[in-house]
């Protein structure tokens, strides 16, 4: 059972990073057959919102490397004192090599500073934390950057309905430290390996690599608009049980092995799948609606990797963080719960990343490759 | 939950104007769409255990249809 304890490692900040151009779901009342019941409907039973979107030259890296650079600086902390960098995001930045060594280059860390890639979304921040705790725990490490998050809305169509609506983009980045002083944690990680092809991106791997007749594939879809190999296949009514049954009881799991009471619990984080999704863990968990918060879903959308990670970063700056339940599901299919004291956490807030003026275009960063290919 | 409250609880669901009744056909109300069928099947999960099916409301009629599949 992958149920694990430790005592002697802190979440010590957390800063999080959306991009500028903002979707109102109030300006798209042309999919609501321009009716305002209808979009008010919408708003109240999923909890649809605003979502932050990247421009076409913005990626996960550009916001997660910004967001640790900023929280490095406001917390002092040297980028020499940083001994592990986790990125966790389910769409890298290239094929290959992996984010975590880009991010490293990019915030200047040292040789001597180790680094780990996690390919997972929703699920993902939990499975990095355990990590990092893992590996903090016995004080050989003292400091290790998460950076979380991916551009889940960047590429949507804006007329697929199922997705548009629900997805926003954003990073964040985390220090965690090692510390003398206890501060118990506990997590709770799970997976349904049988589930693997619910949430799924079937084509551009190694098993079905992409040919010609792949990239130019068109499907009709029954929502109205055109899929392509780039858009994933979610098989949202066996997404929608998994929620339902695994976490709930998830969070009950979590609460039993860290032998915390319901009321223990200063603030529920869960994962912002959608209002809707959050409200049915609420009342199966039966946990109190005031500590969980649902509307950071309707102000930033489902954020992917990082949801949970926008929803500690949204509490009022000068809220005195205390006892603090994680409990994320996604992608794989996985799982995963912690338990945390937040006591004297620095939160950097969420602030909006702008894109700098000169950064490299599509076509300049093609053109450059094929002049390395050849040799120029 | 009786009858009485089935349906005053699916208004809620739907987040409906209409009064509905066992009769209520699914194909005339304008909030009958796909939010509507993740929340109908959310409210039996919860309040039921029944694990409806999106192939299941395909062949739901009525108001009445899903109560018989809440067993009232």
């Amino acid at each position: 059972m992958a149920i694990s304890f430790f005592n002697h490692v802190k979440i010590a900040g957390f800063k999080t990073a959306i991009p500028e151009r903002c979707i109102n779901i109030d300006d798209e009342i042309e999919f609501f057959d321009n009716n305002p019941k209808k979009l008010a409907r919408a708003k109240k039973i999923a909890g649809y919102g605003k979502r932050y979107v990247a421009d076409k030259n913005t990626t996960v890296v550009d916001l997660a490397v910004d967001a640790a650079s900023k929280l490095l600086q406001e917390m002092k902390v040297n980028s020499h004192e940083i001994d592990l960098l986790i990125f966790i995001n389910q769409k890298p930045d290239y094929e290959a090599p992996c984010d975590a060594s880009i991010a490293h280059g990019m915030l200047g860390l040292e040789k001597n500073c180790a680094t780990l890639n996690l390919n997972l979304g929703c699920s993902g921040y939990v499975s990095g934390l355990w990590q990092a705790f893992s590996l903090l725990e016995n004080g050989n490490l003292k400091k290790c950057l998460i950076l979380a998050g991916d551009i889940p809305a960047r590429d949507l169509d804006i007329k697929d309905r199922k997705r548009a609506p629900v997805f926003g983009d954003a990073a964040s980045a985390t220090l965690i430290e090692y510390t003398e002083n206890p501060s118990p944690s506990t997590f709770v990680l799970g997976t349904d390996g049988k589930g693997w092809d619910k949430i799924i991106y079937p084509f551009n791997g190694r098993r079905i690599p992409l040919d010609n007749n792949l990239l130019n594939l068109k499907i009709e879809t029954p929502s109205g608009y055109q899929w392509d190999y780039s858009q994933g296949i979610l098989k949202g009514e066996d997404i929608f049980y998994f929620t339902m049954d695994v976490a709930p009881e998830l969070i009950i799991q979590t609460l039993s092995q860290a032998n915390w009471k319901k009321e223990d619990v200063d603030l529920y984080a869960i994962h912002q799948a959608n209002k809707q999704i959050i409200e049915n863990i609420i009342d199966k968990a039966q946990i109190p609606a005031e500590k969980t918060p649902s509307d950071v879903f309707s102000k930033y959308a489902n954020n992917s990797t990082t949801s949970v990670v926008t929803v500690l970063c949204d509490q009022p700056k000068d809220k005195k963080f205390g006892k603090t339940l994680l409990c994320v599901f996604g992608i794989g299919l996985s799982w995963g719960g912690a338990t945390l004291d937040l006591e004297g956490v620095y939160n950097g807030g969420i602030y909006t990343y702008i894109s700098p003026k000169n950064k490299p275009t599509r076509e300049e960063l093609i053109n450059y490759w094929i002049k390395c290919i050849k040799g120029e | 939950m009786n009858q009485n409250e089935f349906l005053s609880a699916m208004e809620d669901v739907l987040q409906t104007e209409d009064t509905l009744s066992m009769d209520t056909i699914l194909e005339d109300l304008v909030e009958w769409d796909s939010l509507s069928v993740m929340a109908t099947m959310a409210f039996l999960d919860k309040n039921f255990g029944i694990k409806t099916t999106m192939s299941d409301y395909k062949t739901m009629k009525t108001i009445g249809d899903i109560a018989k599949k809440a067993g009232l």
